[in-house]
């Protein structure tokens, strides 16, 4: 993602320019495409599913379908917390080897929808650790507030999930 | 052909090419039909109408889209019909193989086209210059004397009168894309948990509100009824799929030159349209091997007083929620002494082992047997009947067989009606519940105190009715915290899973209950012991178990 940004510099309209779903995860926001959002739901009842990674919550009932669940707090390491009134399920839609899946995103509380432009969205700055970023698309300056920028297709990779499937007994 | 290949511009519209193909394809399966009848029977003018408009429908649509390969070889089949229908020439065998011939050829062409329109590459059919020429020989050969019945029936029947009665019951079953099926089942089964949670909501007191019972029992009849009905939707009668078996055989009988008489039975019986599509393959090779194997030439057959025309029996029907498929053969039937002996000289048995009849008859199922003495183009290469056990297995269908030397065989399959529904046993560990298949269970019990014994005070034990079953705790397999860790105060539920026995461990018994099966996506497909998840009555969603994962993992 990052290269071709680099390539074309004199680009006038950034790929990543677009509508935002906002939300919170500790004490940073984040932001996901809204194209990739199917349904925001407040938390309910999720069944554990064995030797599954910790971050993968487990299945819920999305009117009649199955779909798993992610904390997005575990996913990115921070750590547990208690689930409130605000926290809530972000059902995304995210595209696998041609075929689309739904998966519930737990987060801390959902804020609102923006439009970034161009100009508001800069590059991931390079942290000269070597560590490499791939699901975040950059960062957005909006309202005086740095946001995330995610690629929730790279976040929920489908080959981590069961990658990791039974080491954890 | 494939060179000069050129759509026209409305082949160049998806949805045309698409609407042509399922169009043609709906004419070929019943040319196909009345083929066979036109075989059976060469004065059915009925079905040699019915083919004759296959054919022509065919014929103009392809002219429409300008695929004129296509075209070509309907316009001379139909011309060879036309010949007669008029009574020019009496429909022979010839003349049926010749037009099968043909329509193989038109359905390869759909194929190719129906891959195009996924794919973008263009078809590569093969040219019908050779076909197009045997049509017409067949058509000069007009050798016989008119058939006067045939072309009495054929003035009498308008052949321009018939297509009403065709689209009159067209009209009366439409096309649904099978995802808004599944999404009408899964919404339906929605609605039936809602209404069960209002039904028992505690805020609703229905003490002294006769009316307001009333009301809720009707919708619950009516939300029962609409499930039910949302259900059937997916059933299809198995028509089909002996339809292709008639084909098969007719091909078989002459290749192999042995006369065979198929009946169907039950061709109504209705199933889960996945089952009916999985099971084509299984009864393909049981057909084949019951005419290779089971049923002999007409010269033996008449040597040891059989009928010349052998008698192949498919049958279908409902048994206590499953569907019973039978096929019998009156052939030679099988021969335990020689299954042994072959499977002894195979090394899959020990040569003086003591087995039972259908234990012998069993061994047929096993990778690379094969008894016939030669490998013929049917069949003989030994792959084949352990195919069709392990798709039965799949289906969770079990299959037998019935033999008596020198008189026939019988293959008895038993499968489920549906992929979709399971009856399932409810069982609670901890605050999660559980779905196990009652096809896995045997018994179930709460064990006393001492059952217990640990080997190596590790692995653990119980013995059940004479025999030690390993135990296995749901709770550990699983990580969960359980209610109890005494087993007096749990209950054991004994498993099969690939013909071994274990126990496992829960906290407690729900109820049993059918639950619609659902994959839990693709992120967590492949979780061992867990074989999906199921809606249950509260909304929540709980996991099948897999009994075989859960003991693979025991073991590993």
């Amino acid at each position: 993602m990052a290269s071709t940004v680099l390539e074309a510099p004199a680009a006038k309209v950034d790929s990543r320019a677009g509508k935002y779903l906002t939300f919170g995860l500790g004490k940073e926001e984040f932001a996901i495409q809204v194209l990739a959002v199917r349904e925001i739901m407040g938390v309910q009842e999720i069944t554990v599913v064995p030797q599954t990674p910790p971050y993968v919550k487990g299945v819920i009932n999305l009117r009649g379908k199955v779909i798993p669940v992610v904390d997005l707090r575990l996913k990115f390491g921070l750590e547990e917390q208690a689930y409130t009134q605000r926290t809530c399920i972000v059902v995304v839609q995210i595209e696998q080897e041609g075929s689309r899946l739904l998966t519930g995103v737990v987060v801390d509380e959902v804020s609102e929808v923006v439009t970034l432009q161009s100009a508001d969205i800069e590059d991931t700055p390079d942290f000269g650790r070597g560590v490499s970023t791939p699901y975040i698309l950059g960062m957005a300056k909006s309202k005086g507030k740095v946001k995330i920028l995610l690629d929730i297709n790279r976040v929920m990779s489908v080959q981590e999930m069961s990658g990791l499937a039974g080491s954890v007994l | 052909m494939p060179a000069d290949f050129q759509l026209n511009e409305l082949a160049a519209d998806p949805e045309l090419i698409n609407d042509f193909i399922v169009e043609s394809r709906e004419h070929l399966a019943a040319v196909e039909l009345h083929l066979l009848a036109l075989d059976q029977d060469a004065a059915n003018a009925e079905s040699l109408h019915a083919i004759f408009r296959g054919f022509h429908t065919i014929k103009g649509l392809a002219g429409f889209l300008g695929l004129d390969a296509i075209q070509e070889v309907a316009h001379e089949v139909e011309t060879l019909l036309d010949l007669a229908r008029n009574g020019q020439i009496s429909v022979s065998s010839e003349h049926v193989d010749v037009i099968l011939t043909s329509k193989d050829y038109l359905q390869r062409w759909l194929a190719e086209l129906a891959e195009m329109s996924a794919t973008g590459k263009a078809p590569s059919a093969s040219a019908n210059d050779d076909l197009l020429a045997s049509i017409r020989r067949m058509g000069q050969k007009s050798e016989e004397p008119v058939a006067p019945a045939l072309a009495a029936l054929s003035q009498a029947q308008d052949p321009e009168r018939a297509p009403a009665s065709d689209q009159h019951s067209e009209t009366r079953s439409i096309k649904v894309d099978t995802q808004k099926l599944d999404y009408l089942v899964d919404m339906v089964g929605e609605m039936v948990i809602a209404q069960s949670l209002v039904e028992h909501d505690p805020d609703l007191s229905l003490q002294g509100k006769p009316r307001l019972s009333r009301n809720l029992a009707q919708l619950a009849r009516i939300t029962g009824e609409v499930q039910r009905t949302a259900m059937a939707m997916r059933m299809i009668p198995i028509r089909q799929l002996f339809r292709k078996m008639s084909r098969l055989v007719r091909d078989l009988s002459r290749k192999t030159g042995k006369q065979i008489d198929l009946e169907l039975q039950g061709e109504d019986t209705e199933l889960d349209r996945n089952i009916v599509e999985e099971l084509a393959d299984p009864l393909m090779h049981m057909v084949r091997n019951a005419v290779d194997h089971g049923i002999e030439t007409p010269e033996e057959r008449a040597a040891t007083g059989k009928n010349p025309a052998a008698r192949l029996l498919l049958k279908a029907g409902h048994q206590a929620g499953h569907i019973l498929l039978q096929v019998t053969d009156d052939g030679r039937g099988l021969n335990p002494e020689k299954i042994l002996r072959k499977a002894a000289e195979r090394g899959l048995v020990d040569e003086f082992v003591q087995l039972s009849e259908s234990e012998v008859f069993n061994l047929i199922f096993a990778p690379g047997f094969s008894t016939a003495e030669q490998v013929t183009s049917v069949s003989g290469r030994g792959v084949g009947m352990d195919v069709v056990k392990k798709q039965i297995m799949k289906l969770r269908g079990k299959i037998e067989i019935q033999s008596t030397l020198g008189q026939g065989a019988s293959f008895f399959l038993k499968v489920p009606l549906t992929l979709a529904i399971i009856d399932g046993l409810l069982v609670g560990v901890g605050g999660e519940s559980y779905v196990v298949p009652i096809f896995a269970v045997r018994e179930m019990f709460r064990p006393t105190g001492d059952a217990l014994s640990t080997v190596e005070n590790r692995d653990e034990m119980v013995m059940v009715r004479g025999s030690l079953l390993p135990v296995v705790r749901l709770h550990r397999r699983f990580g969960i915290r359980p209610r109890s860790e005494n087993l007096a105060e749990s209950v054991l539920i004994v498993t099969e899973a690939q013909g071994k026995r274990f126990c496992l461990v829960v906290d407690e018994l729900i109820g049993k209950q059918e639950v619609v099966i659902k994959s839990l996506g693709e992120s967590l497909r492949s979780i061992r012991g867990v074989a999906g998840g199921a809606i249950l009555g509260d909304g929540r969603v709980g996991l099948i178990l897999d009994p075989e994962g859960l003991f693979g993992q025991a073991a590993a």
